[in-house]
């Protein structure tokens, strides 16, 4: 991490009520993505993952054709739009019957509050075995980092997270962690830190880790994990996974915890219907995912396995300031990923350029949003607005408008870079009156004509990777002007 | 205050959002089924289980079913098995005890695992599994192999149809401990996007259809 720029500044007393909601390293956004730019290795593994990702959700969303796709993500869109109307009202039924079913429900208000209730659970239940499966929301409180300045070991059980937890790493991807790995490199990781007798084969790699991590699970003592949805109706902690891991956390440990978004409450069983099954067809073009859990609290009486208490930490950090803005749009995310997949600045800079858990469109919107505008400067420029996130997504979030809106923002906060806003200030002045910008318009065809192929100083990221055009031989304000006067030469 | 209220009062104080969302015309299931008639949906979730990854065998009768069980079972001197209650295969106890199979419900050590199931996704190809007393859930996660047996006539068009089915019985959701669909072999794509099966679940699932 290059330390020497952009390293947020000291937080300061007064600024007590802004306190980031995420501690991240975007405004590394630009270098970071050169370094991708530039890896062979990670531009193939971006190129196949979000290009068998993007092309199996069309075919699965539109099997039946694509009026029918689109009107499921019509339906998506507005179970979660419903949920957000009513979200506080939903919340308390959601608490109430979670609470019939026999877990308990705890509130926290931003990320130390979280990670301190889990920690105190954690000892209350002289837990010292702990498994986890795959939670973006854990990565976004920093829980691992909280729980291990304890002296705590916490084991990720998700393959992905697994690799990336084992090589000192963090997740690239919100579904699949590991994907900027190549599967040498993950062989050599392995060989190197676990002791696995060589092999090239995907399945042995697994095998391996099978065997290993069973026995983690039936060791462990207290399970940790997120969840997709929480269905407010029938106090359902639903949990969409297709390792296997997700269910042992869930079984095998006598205590489990759920950290869960207080956005991820939707208020009947068919909204969940509709929006388990759109979220497996968008990330990956899966029908379901091969495990698709309601839980409906802990081990009962006459029952032989299941956890013996299950806590559910509804967690607040940031998401209820959101709410109150012009992008409380951003809180209907599902997690899908397809806005990743089919993003070309994500499929060309990966998620780690994002310095943030939440990467492509969607982590552009939310990271500066919970980490605050100043701690992302770069993010909301990381698009081309070509709308093709809008496009895939599930619940039709307007990632585009959002991006937009942000840049204003950045403008407004005095965070707009200074040569990007010299420019437009000439722009204005010179628009405004009419011959200053007749003579500069001139004054640009001859000077780009004699241009150097380069342009010089902060004007080189431009012409780096493509040339300068040449200029029209006539304006299109000329053209205009002909054609008003019928002397159209055309 | 606590935490709570105050994240209930920060969101009350907010304008509520998407006042304007317009309600929904029609609410439809993600896979529409045309053909709904028995033998049609035996059909379609037969082709969409195999397209998981499943093998399903349909079998004429129970004692069919119990053969093909013991099968499946080979040499293996132990089984995890729900409360045969729950398995609609009359026969199969006498048939586990006359091979010498000892029944268990939680030993990581066994290979397969019998289970019942509440139904069958025709759309999609899933089981729908529900826990409780004498259906535990180790059953269907721990073993390599996973057996389920399910009535034919417990296939319904999708889970949206199982979904109203239950609530149109007035069967409360969470009278279930827990409630799940399952989706074919547990699987994984989280080494550079090979396919590979048997990650922490079983790698195996077969339905045998009654």
């Amino acid at each position: 991490m290059d330390q020497a720029r952009g390293t947020p500044p000291a937080r300061r007393q007064e600024d007590r009520k802004k306190i980031p909601h995420m501690d991240v390293d975007s405004n590394q956004f630009i270098p970071k993505a050169r370094i991708a730019i530039g890896d062979p290795q990670l531009q193939a593994a971006l190129a196949v993952s979000t290009t068998n990702s993007i092309s199996a959700r069309a075919e699965s969303l539109f099997a039946f054709g694509r009026e029918h796709g689109e009107h499921m993500r019509q339906q998506a869109a507005e179970a979660k739009r419903r949920a957000l109307r009513h979200l506080p009202d939903l919340l308390e039924q959601a608490e109430a019957r979670m609470q019939a079913n026999g877990m308990h429900v705890l509130w926290a208000e931003d990320a130390s509050e979280a990670n301190r209730l889990v920690l105190d659970l954690i000892d209350r239940h002289e837990a010292r075995r702990i498994v986890k499966s795959k939670s973006t929301l854990t990565e976004e409180i920093g829980l691992n980092t909280a729980l291990e300045s304890h002296g705590l070991d916490v084991l990720e059980t998700d393959l992905g997270a697994y690799i990336v937890q084992i090589a000192g790493e963090h997740p690239s991807h919100i579904v699949g962690p590991a994907l900027h790995m190549s599967k040498d490199t993950i062989r050599d990781l392995f060989v190197r830190e676990l002791a696995m007798p060589p092999t090239d084969d995907a399945e042995q790699m697994t095998q391996f880790v099978r065997e290993r991590l069973r026995r983690a699970f039936l060791e462990a003592d207290l399970g940790i994990c997120g969840g997709n949805f929480i269905i407010a109706e029938t106090g359902s902690l639903c949990l969409s996974t297709n390792e296997g891991n997700g269910r042992m956390v869930t079984t095998l440990p006598r205590v489990l915890v759920a950290i869960v978004g207080i956005e991820k409450v939707v208020e009947t069983v068919e909204d969940f219907t509709t929006l388990a099954q759109m979220l497996s067809r968008s990330n990956n073009g899966q029908v379901m995912t091969v495990y698709t859990q309601m839980i409906h609290g802990p081990r009962r009486p006459n029952e032989t396995d299941g956890p013996e208490e299950i806590y559910v930490i509804l967690v607040d950090n940031g998401r209820s300031a959101i709410y109150a803005t012009a992008y409380a749009e951003a809180l209907a995310c599902i997690r899908c990923g397809a806005c990743l997949s089919a993003c070309p600045v994500y499929r060309t800079a990966g998620g780690h350029a994002y310095g943030s858990i939440y990467s492509g469109p969607i982590g552009a919107v939310i990271t500066p949003l919970l980490a605050g505008l100043e701690n992302a400067t770069p993010l909301p420029y990381a698009s081309s607005l070509c709308g093709m996130c809008k496009d895939v997504c599930p619940v039709r979030i307007d990632l585009p408008r959002m991006l937009l809106d942000l840049r204003h923002d950045l403008v407004e906060q005095g965070h707009s870079p200074a040569l990007w806003s010299m420019g437009l200030r000439s722009w204005a002045a010179a628009s405004g009156a009419s011959r200053l910008f007749t003579l500069a318009r001139r004054g640009a065809r001859w000077g780009l004509r004699l241009a150097p192929r380069r342009l010089p100083g902060p004007l080189d990221g431009w012409t780096r990777y493509r040339n300068l055009p040449p200029p029209a031989s006539r304006s299109f304000y000329e053209l205009w002007r002909d054609r008003q006067e019928g002397r159209d030469h055309e | 205050m606590s935490s709570r209220d105050r994240i209930l009062g920060r969101l009350r104080a907010a304008r509520q959002p998407f006042a304007d969302t317009p309600p929904l015309a029609e609410r439809r299931a993600m896979v529409p089924i045309e053909d709904t008639s028995p033998a049609g949906l035996q059909r379609r979730f037969t082709s969409e289980a195999e397209k998981l990854g499943c093998t399903v065998h349909s079998v004429e009768s129970a004692a069919q079913g119990v053969r093909q069980i013991l099968n499946l079972l080979g040499s293996d001197t132990a089984v995890l098995s729900w409360d045969l209650a729950h398995i609609p295969l009359p026969g199969l106890a006498a048939a586990l005890d006359g091979a010498g199979i000892r029944r268990a419900v939680d030993d990581p050590s066994v290979r397969v695992g019998i289970t019942g199931a509440d139904a069958g996704l025709a759309g999609t190809g899933g089981l729908v599994l529900t826990t409780g007393e004498g259906k535990p859930r180790l059953v269907s996660l721990l073993p390599l192999v996973h057996i389920a047996v399910l009535q034919a006539g417990r296939i319904v068009p999708t889970f949206e149809a199982w979904v109203e089915g239950r609530r149109a019985a007035g069967l409360a959701f969470g009278a279930a401990s827990t409630l799940m669909v399952v989706s074919g072999p547990s699987r994984t794509g989280d080494i550079a996007n090979i396919p590979v099966r048997g990650v922490h679940g079983p790698g195996a699932v077969h339905v045998i259809i009654v």
